[in-house]
This record gives structure tokens, C-alpha cells and sequence, in this order.
């Protein structure tokens, strides 16, 4: 078994980069085990599909909208991302996450355990960061995630040294 | 009159909208607008000029690599650096890995739902397909056994509650007419593309170290040791891992993508004759066979009102027409500033009003060259090959129109190609020709790095004052641009000019419609609720919108609304 925690999202747009600062968190402050994954997609819109095939499990974490106040973080299952309406896309670019999974599954090639773990944004300005709600919300999507990899049998040790609280994008951009 | 306004996104912003009026069955005016600001440039002001590629890769999560290359190539232009031979093909088996991936999702995954009608596949006879398969070509995947697994899994999914990816398609449309066995055989080639468009992306993710977001690049050349011995470098084991995937893709492009677009495009010859609109042409030369780029194994050029013969080449980055010639008119977008701009003079100072049909109403600003709208991607590369007599354009091209000739019975031309089946077929044809080339350039490499040169790295060195460059990339969707102004070795402007918004842009100064909206204008629409036609013309382009971003709506979105006028 093995599984791969998937972050989604623009980094320059600020709250967008929520998906990929939790996984750069998650990689600071523990250390996994060789079948678990962790990528940063940015924004890989139905190229998500490539990244889905040969794992068992994915943790997808993205910014989500329509779902609450900014900051608040909510954990979608599976089958109720499938459920999502798909409509014709025009650009490639448009959020795939429903169609990926369900192409995935279609191919029988795709992941069976999928979940995705979302924060509704604050601030999704052009600008590197996220904003002081969201920055709470990735700490407890972390723990969520962190939790959810362990309840599969992974053995996670948390890091001895002080976890590096910016990533590259925050860091070169204040 | 009917008004269809297609914004698939309606409640997030930065997306493609496209509007049109439908007259009498037809397209009578049609708007493309970009939803959301995309000044991303600005972000890169003041930074240092070699890490600028990190960023600009950010600018879209579709087309990572294409904007990293495009921006360490505006920067070693600035300083007139040349890059070592190995760092060119190195950088060029990335940009054919990027491309044949991207064009193989494009066919299948984004738009043969446009034609393949899955509605259909449950009367298909699987023998039949099989057999019509084998007339097309060798490809081994063809059996009546794969056609009949695919056939199971869509009766499968139809019977179900729910219809999964094939909830929202416009089956049984008037405007679908692929005979049972050809959509059957389209869907089977949709799955077997998945494993195709994986590999082509694993070499981009062997060479560039990682996927999305390469981490090879540097200004001056690639950061990928070369040692054949070196388990920890770019060393034989890893050049023939390369070497096996291309030998798996080669025969994939060839044998089932290049066919399957002839065929689609042999059983609807009428959209030959849709969907033209601006007939400039734009493509720059690519996949450099030199250190200096001075010579290219694709050639650039620029064709005016549809005249092959008047093909004026690119000759590259120092190219003074080129050079010279691009500008940016906001004149319709959302921005302030009068006139058209030079790039390297460019502002991104936003002005929004809201949607104007005779005022402001895109994001996308309109590029123009010596004034005139341009069409840049596939159809322009191939037409400005085509009209150069190059011999790998013109031996595609002439076999892909063989192809479609024969399965529509009657001769079609390269004058055709001005066209929407044009651009779906030129993707086809330039992927060919792409993976023609992978292997030969996998060969130069290898024979490179054996005569003993491990080279791939040139330093920078920044002079005192202001220089500018231009980085040119011809991308999957066609000519992208990145110019840079950089003073006292930093950034202080920057402006990337990306295919999209060629083909997307709005009208100019004088009225001129970019190439989105002068395609549609004429486009048949036989229902207003179900514009598949619209959808056609304007996937034929392969958008790539909104270069950044990006949030989940679980709340669902709408694709058409429709006013009657």
C-alpha cells in the first residue's frame, strides 16, 4: 500500500497556495516513509490524473470555496468528490479534481482510499502567503492529514530540528 | 437572436468566458474574455534575473516548463550568453516530453468528447471496430477484446445512477456523427492515451529532476552533471530509461494519435471549412541545434492574409522584425494606458469597468504584430513550415492529408487546414513530427557527451546598467514570449506575451477581433442550449486560460446560459 498527500493550488495567488504550503509544512515538521508521497501539483489542472495513477490513497489538500467562512477547513470523502457535477470544460485549467478521479477510476488505474482535506480562502490576491486565517487553517489541516496517513499504518516521527515555518515562495517574497 | 455567454465557472473567478450572438443558426459576433487579472509579471520586478524562471513557472500550473524555459532564455539573451550544447537538447527532450504529453491530453482527454459520442458506443459491434482499427493502422492495441472491455465499461457506467466523467456531455447532438464503431474506437484510445501522456511526462520528470516544476534550469544552461559513469548524474542508465520511454510514445504518436485525428477529421470534412477567422500566422523557431541558437530543427516564420507563398522566416531571439514588431494594445482590457506598448515598455495597471460589448471587457491584453492580429499554435507552425518547404512538416502534413483524403473520398488540401479541423489536425501532425524528432535529438546527446564534452553550465555575469532580451519558446499552444528589462543585474520589468493570449485576445484600437473571436463569427450552432459547435471552435485552440488560479467549487458550476435577444 501507499499513499500520496497532494497539494493543489497557485502559490503566487496567495490563499490559493493553501494545498501546497500544507504539504511543505507537513515536510518540515515530520518525516514519512518511503511509501508515502508528498507533492506540491500547484495547478495541474486534468493533468492530475498522472499524478493519481500507482497510489493506493491520496490526501488532496486545496483551497475550497462555498463551503463556510474563511479559514474554515472541511474534509470532503471520496464518493462525495466523485458526486460532484462535471461540466464541459474550456480551458484546462479548470478545477479537475472530480473529473481526475473519476477518469482514475474509470481506467482502474486510479487510487480506491481518496479524500481531500479543504480550507475556504481569505485573500486570493496576487501575492505570495497566505493570510493570518488560512495560516491557522494549515496547521489544522496538517494534523487532519497527519492523523489520516497514520490511521493507514504509516509510521510518521516528527523532526528533531525546528521546522522551517516559510516556505521558499514566503520567504523570497517579504 | 439568441445570446450564449459560455462561462464554465460562474462562480470563480479567472476563466476563460466566451460570448456569442447566434443569428439565423450562426455565429454573428462573438467576444473572449479572460475573467480574472493576470498582471503575474509584476511579482518578478526587482528580483534577482536568475531565479526569475522559478517564478514564472508558478505563472501556470498546465504549462510549468514552457514558462521556465522561456524565461532563462530572456535572460541569457539579455547578456548575449550562449548555453552549452548539451543543456540545448537536454532542455529540448524536456520541451518535446512537455509537448507530446500536453498535445496527447489535449486529443483525447479534452476534446475528442467533442466529437466521440459515448451516448453511441453501446450499439457498436466490437469485431467491426477492431477491424476498422487494423484498416487504419499496425498499432497492436487494437483487438476486439480491448474494444469489447471499453465497450463494458461504458455500458456499465450509462446504466448506473450516476454517469460519472460522462455526466455533462452533449450526447445525441445533431452535430455528432461518428459512425458507432469509430466512437467506440476513439474511447478505447482514451484510455490507452493515459499511459502514453505519463511517459512522455516521465522524461520531462527524469531530465528536470521533478514534475510538475522542473528543477534542472539555470541561466546559462541545465544544472543536470553529465557523467555516462555516475550513478548520481546524468549517466547511461538514466539516458536509456529515456531512450525506452521514447521508443514506447514514438509508436503511440504515429500509430494511434496521428491516425485517430485523420480519422475524425476524414468523418467531418465540414469542419474544414469553419471556424478560419484571423488568417496571420505566428510561429517562432524552436529546439536549437547550436549553443548560440543560431539553427533549428523547427523553423519560424510569419504568413499573412492565409498567403503561404509571402512566408517571411523568424530567425530567432535576435531576430529585428520580431524584435521590433510585438506590441500590446488594452484599448479593450481592462487596463490603463493608451496605445499599443512595446513589452519591454509594458504596464499592467489595472483599470475594470465590467463587461463592455463596445468598451473594456477582457483581462487579456492584444498582442499585434506590425498592427495585425496574429493566430499563434499548431496550425501556424505547421502552415509557416509547410509554406518554407521543410521537409519533416511537409512529409507529416502530406501524410496526415493522405490520410483524411481517403477516409472523407475526397482530396483535401493543405488550403484547408485554415481552419477548426485544421488546428486539431496540426496538433497531430506537429506531435508526429515532435516524436521524429525526440529520437533524433536523444541520439545527439548520447553522440555529444561520447565525443567527451560534459559541459552544460555557462556562468552569468550581469553588466552595469540596462540590458533587455527576449526569450521565445514555440509552446504546445504556440509562440510565448517572456521580455525582460534588467538593471544593475535585477528584474525592472518583465512581461510574458503566452499563446493564449494571442488567440484570446480582445479587439483592438481599430476594431480588430483576436483570433477566438473571428473564428466563431460564421461557426453553425443547431442549438443554442447545447452550443457544442462553439465549443469545437474554440477547444480547437486548446486554451490555456487563466495561467493561475485555482479553487475547488464543490458547490458546481454552469457552462451555458442562453438569452434570447
Amino acid at each position: 500500500m501507499n499513499l500520496a498527500v497532494i497539494g493543489l493550488g497557485n502559490v503566487l495567488l496567495g490563499d490559493d497556495g493553501f494545498g501546497p504550503f500544507v504539504v511543505e509544512l507537513l515536510r518540515t515538521r515530520y518525516v514519512f516513509p518511503p511509501e508515502v508521497e508528498l507533492l506540491d501539483l500547484g495547478t495541474p489542472g486534468l493533468g492530475l490524473i498522472t499524478y493519481l495513477h500507482g497510489h493506493d490513497a491520496v490526501v488532496i489538500v486545496d483551497a475550497v470555496t462555498g463551503a463556510g467562512n474563511p479559514g474554515d477547513v472541511r474534509v470532503y470523502e471520496g464518493a462525495e468528490l466523485e458526486r460532484l457535477p462535471i461540466a464541459p470544460r474550456v480551458s484546462p485549467h479548470d478545477p479537475a479534481v472530480s473529473e481526475a478521479l473519476g477518469v482514475a477510476r474509470l481506467a482502474g488505474t486510479g487510487p480506491i482510499d481518496v479524500c481531500l482535506v479543504g480550507a475556504v480562502p481569505g485573500s486570493r490576491e496576487l501575492g505570495a502567503g497566505l493570510s493570518p486565517r488560512a495560516r491557522a487553517a494549515a496547521d489544522a489541516a496538517a494534523e487532519i492529514v497527519r492523523r489520516r496517513v497514520e490511521e493507514r499504518g504509516f509510521a510518521i516521527r516528527s523532526r528533531d530540528a525546528d521546522p522551517l515555518e516559510q516556505n521558499w515562495w514566503v520567504r523570497s517574497c517579504s | 437572436m439568441a445570446r450564449i455567454s459560455i462561462d464554465p465557472v460562474t462562480r470563480i473567478e479567472g476563466h476563460l468566458r466566451i460570448d456569442a450572438e447566434v443569428d439565423g443558426g450562426k455565429v454573428s459576433r462573438a467576444w473572449a474574455s479572460c475573467t480574472m487579472w493576470r498582471g503575474i509579471e509584476t511579482i518578478l520586478r526587482g528580483r534577482d534575473p536568475r531565479e526569475a524562471w522559478v517564478f514564472a513557472q508558478r505563472f501556470c500550473g498546465v504549462c510549468t516548463t514552457v514558462h521556465a524555459m522561456a524565461s532563462v532564455r530572456a535572460v541569457e539573451d539579455a547578456l548575449s550568453l550562449d548555453v552549452p550544447l548539451n543543456a540545448q537538447l537536454i532542455r529540448n527532450l524536456i520541451l518535446i516530453g512537455h509537448a507530446l504529453h500536453d498535445h496527447i491530453v489535449h486529443f483525447y482527454h479534452l476534446s475528442a468528447l467533442d466529437w466521440v459520442d459515448v451516448a453511441a458506443i453501446p450499439r457498436a459491434d466490437p469485431t467491426k471496430a477492431a477491424a476498422i482499427a487494423a484498416s487504419l493502422s499496425d498499432w497492436p492495441g487494437n483487438s476486439p477484446q480491448e474494444m469489447k472491455k471499453v465497450q463494458g465499461k461504458v455500458v456499465a457506467l450509462l446504466q448506473s445512477t450516476q454517469l460519472g466523467i460522462f455526466a455533462n456531455g452533449y450526447w445525441g447532438h445533431p452535430a455528432m456523427k461518428l459512425p458507432p464503431e469509430v466512437n467506440l474506437l476513439a474511447l478505447t484510445h482514451y484510455f490507452q492515451a493515459l499511459e502514453f501522456q505519463r511517459k512522455a511526462n516521465q522524461v520531462v520528470a527524469i531530465l528536470g529532476a521533478k514534475t510538475p516544476h522542473i528543477q534542472n534550469l539555470a541561466v546559462g544552461g541545465v544544472m543536470n552533471a553529465i557523467n555516462f559513469d555516475s550513478l548520481a548524474t546524468l549517466n547511461l542508465d538514466r539516458l536509456y530509461m529515456i531512450k525506452t520511454l521514447i521508443d514506447e510514445i514514438v509508436p503511440f504518436v504515429h500509430q494511434v494519435y496521428l491516425p485517430d485525428a485523420c480519422a475524425i477529421a476524414g468523418f467531418y470534412p465540414e469542419w474544414f471549412a469553419i471556424g478560419g477567422g484571423v488568417r496571420n500566422y505566428l510561429a517562432v523557431p524552436d529546439l536549437p541545434v547550436d549553443g548560440k541558437a543560431s539553427a533549428f530543427d523547427l523553423p519560424g516564420g510569419r504568413i499573412m492574409a492565409g498567403e503561404l507563398a509571402g512566408v517571411v522566416p523568424i530567425t530567432g531571439s535576435r531576430d529585428a522584425a520580431f524584435r521590433k514588431g510585438v506590441v500590446e494594445d488594452v484599448t479593450h482590457a481592462w487596463y490603463k494606458g493608451r496605445g499599443p506598448q512595446h513589452p519591454w515598455q509594458g504596464e499592467t495597471d489595472p483599470d475594470y469597468t465590467d463587461f463592455q460589448d463596445d468598451g473594456k471587457y477582457s483581462w487579456v491584453k492584444a498582442p499585434r504584430f506590425d498592427g495585425k492580429p496574429m493566430q499563434v499554435g499548431p496550425l501556424a507552425n505547421v502552415l509557416v513550415g509547410y509554406a518554407q518547404q521543410h521537409a519533416l512538416t511537409r512529409k507529416w502534413t502530406d501524410d496526415a492529408l493522405g490520410r483524411v483524403s481517403k477516409i472523407a473520398g475526397r482530396p483535401i488540401g493543405v488550403d484547408r487546414m485554415q481552419s477548426t479541423m485544421g488546428r486539431y489536425l496540426s496538433r497531430a501532425i506537429r506531435s508526429a513530427m515532435l516524436a521524429e524528432l525526440a529520437t533524433n535529438h536523444w541520439e545527439r546527446l548520447v553522440d555529444n557527451i561520447s565525443k567527451g564534452d560534459s559541459t552544460s553550465y555557462n556562468i552569468p555575469s550581469f553588466p552595469k546598467g540596462a540590458v533587455e532580451g527576449v526569450g521565445l519558446h514555440e509552446a504546445p499552444r504556440g509562440t510565448l514570449s517572456h521580455w525582460v528589462v534588467i538593471k544593475n543585474g535585477v528584474l525592472s520589468n518583465y512581461q510574458a506575451v503566452v499563446p493564449t493570449t494571442w488567440n484570446a485576445s480582445p479587439r483592438d484600437e481599430g476594431g480588430l477581433p483576436g483570433p477566438y473571436e473571428a473564428s466563431l463569427v460564421g461557426t453553425p450552432v443547431a442549438n443554442a442550449e447545447q452550443p457544442l459547435e462553439l465549443l469545437r471552435t474554440v477547444h480547437s485552440f486548446d486554451p490555456c486560460m487563466a495561467c493561475a488560479c485555482h479553487t475547488l467549487d464543490p458547490s458546481g458550476r454552469t457552462i451555458a446560459t442562453v438569452k434570447v435577444l
